[in-house]
């Protein structure tokens, strides 16, 4: 009898397989027929993408109790979550496809909020990687040891080949940034990504055979 | 019939021959015969950060990154950090401290809740569990981030581990993380952000680490032998690039067709 760890194991494996078949094989036949494992894998995908829309009123459920909950309890910056709920709320309302009555992504509600409020906010938070950047190279960029004083070397090189005052003063930092960029650069990311995509063959392996349990309930039975 | 698609075959081929040595050091394990590992610092370090959390009686912030589980290259990144997840969730409901785990993509979310949840009964504490902990924030990567960066300010956790696929957030997160004295354990497979984690946090898992951290936490002989498997892709792919940058120099185009067989 199935133990309840290995359903989702069972499951895990048959859908790999169905997506990882037709990606190297193709099925001919004198019949015309559709490929059946290639039907099957784009059905699975389809199945997924409702999963993941019917997900979403999971992610709303948990977001409604975390900040209710915040309110209720009148926690640290409980009125923030009042901004959150009643976003969240009114966003969702003039955004249901209803057109017929006014709703949906061009009602005039939901357009405001969006290119008013979410735009900007989203352009504002990202903007702010640069001081981020800033401070992280304050902290960092201090000759400790030799592996911190060539990321500070290599750093205020690549910082020189990029700006203006430096390039047009001393071009060989042009050529200098580009080496960097090109040659070690390019080395260590390419060793990355080869080293990268050979984990995620073993772990997909392991993920084949039921053996890599972590991610399922704990790992335990 | 089915058949093989033209182009693929020479990748086919090298993919078997990996799952056929992770298969093989597998059974080999089972037998009794586990190779040595070598020791992987920041994942050494994830006991030591929970442990400093509890002594400061803070929480502990485990994220996955901020990947779906659908996408070919960085789904694994998630279900690596949901691995990792798993047993730092584990290690909290022993020691009796908050474990808070903020989410971008819902469809992670009962997973994630699923594995604290468990944690917490395997511990026999299931009263500790608190699923307000397990907090699905925004599906926008800029409302996710300053989502997390409000949480780490409000909750300054002892403990901030990262692992999983992450964009340009990755230095919000951790420079947010340091400002709050939390004691940082990141991991990435994207090639564009591992700099910044390297930088600014206290340990970096570099790459296929992040996939390893899983069996290595695991202690499960199978488990770890499967990376020795996972080191002969590695010595293939040394050989064929050595070999290939050999033949072209020489003007020899042979390998280059035969891996668009």
């Amino acid at each position: 009898m199935l133990r309840r760890i290995e359903i989702p194991i069972a499951l895990t494996i048959i859908f790999t397989l169905l997506q990882t078949i037709p990606y190297y094989f193709r099925w001919e036949s004198n019949l015309k027929l559709v490929d059946p494992i290639e039907q099957a894998s784009s059905i699975a995908s389809q199945w997924v993408l409702l999963i993941v829309a019917w997900s979403i009123f999971i992610g709303v459920i948990s977001l409604l109790q975390v900040h209710g909950k915040t309110v209720q309890k009148r926690s640290k910056g409980w009125h923030y979550s009042i901004i959150v709920l009643v976003s969240c709320i009114v966003m969702a309302i003039a955004g249901l496809p209803f057109a017929e009555v006014g709703l949906g992504i061009k009602n005039p509600v939901y357009t405001f909020l969006f290119n008013y409020a979410q735009s900007p906010l989203s352009a504002t938070v990202f903007a702010t990687i640069a001081f981020f950047i800033t401070s992280a190279a304050y902290r960092s960029f201090r000759a400790k040891n030799i592996e911190a004083t060539i990321v500070l070397v290599a750093g205020l090189l690549m910082v020189m080949s990029n700006a203006p005052l430096f390039t047009a003063t001393l071009p060989v930092v042009k050529t200098i940034g580009q080496w960097i960029y090109d040659v070690p650069n390019m080395a260590t990311n390419r060793a990355v990504t080869i080293g990268g995509a050979l984990g995620l063959v073993a772990l997909a392996i392991r993920t084949l055979l039921g053996r890599e349990r972590g991610y399922l309930r704990g790992g335990g039975d | 019939m089915a058949n093989l698609i033209a182009g693929r075959i020479f990748g086919l081929i090298c993919l078997l021959i990996v799952m056929v040595a992770v298969t093989y050091f597998i059974r080999r394990a089972e037998k009794g015969k586990v190779p040595k590992v070598r020791r992987i610092a920041g994942i050494d370090a994830i006991d030591e950060a929970i442990g400093r959390a509890v002594e400061m009686g803070r929480p502990v912030m485990a994220a996955h990154g901020i990947a779906n589980l659908r996408d070919s290259t960085t789904g694994p990144q998630t279900i690596a950090g949901l691995s990792v997840l798993s047993y730092v969730a584990k290690k909290c409901a022993e020691v009796g401290t908050r474990v808070i785990v903020p989410i971008r993509q819902p469809e992670v979310w009962p997973i994630a809740a699923e594995i604290v949840e468990t944690a917490y009964r395997m511990a026999g504490k299931p009263e500790e569990y608190q699923s307000t902990d397990i907090m699905y924030l925004s599906d926008q990567q800029f409302g996710y981030s300053s989502s997390v960066m409000g949480i780490l300010m409000r909750e300054k956790p002892g403990a901030h581990i990262m692992i999983g696929a992450y964009w340009a957030e990755s230095m919000q997160l951790a420079e947010v993380g340091a400002t709050v004295g939390a004691m940082q354990i990141s991991g990435t497979a994207q090639v564009s952000q591992i700099p910044f984690f390297l930088v600014s946090t206290d340990y970096c898992l570099i790459g296929e680490e992040i996939y390893a951290a899983g069996a290595y936490l695991s202690n499960e002989p199978a488990l770890i032998a499967s990376l020795a498997g996972q080191d002969v892709g590695r010595i293939l792919a040394v050989a064929l690039g050595i070999i290939g940058s050999l033949l072209t120099t020489v003007g020899i185009k042979a390998l280059i067709d035969l891996t668009k067989w």
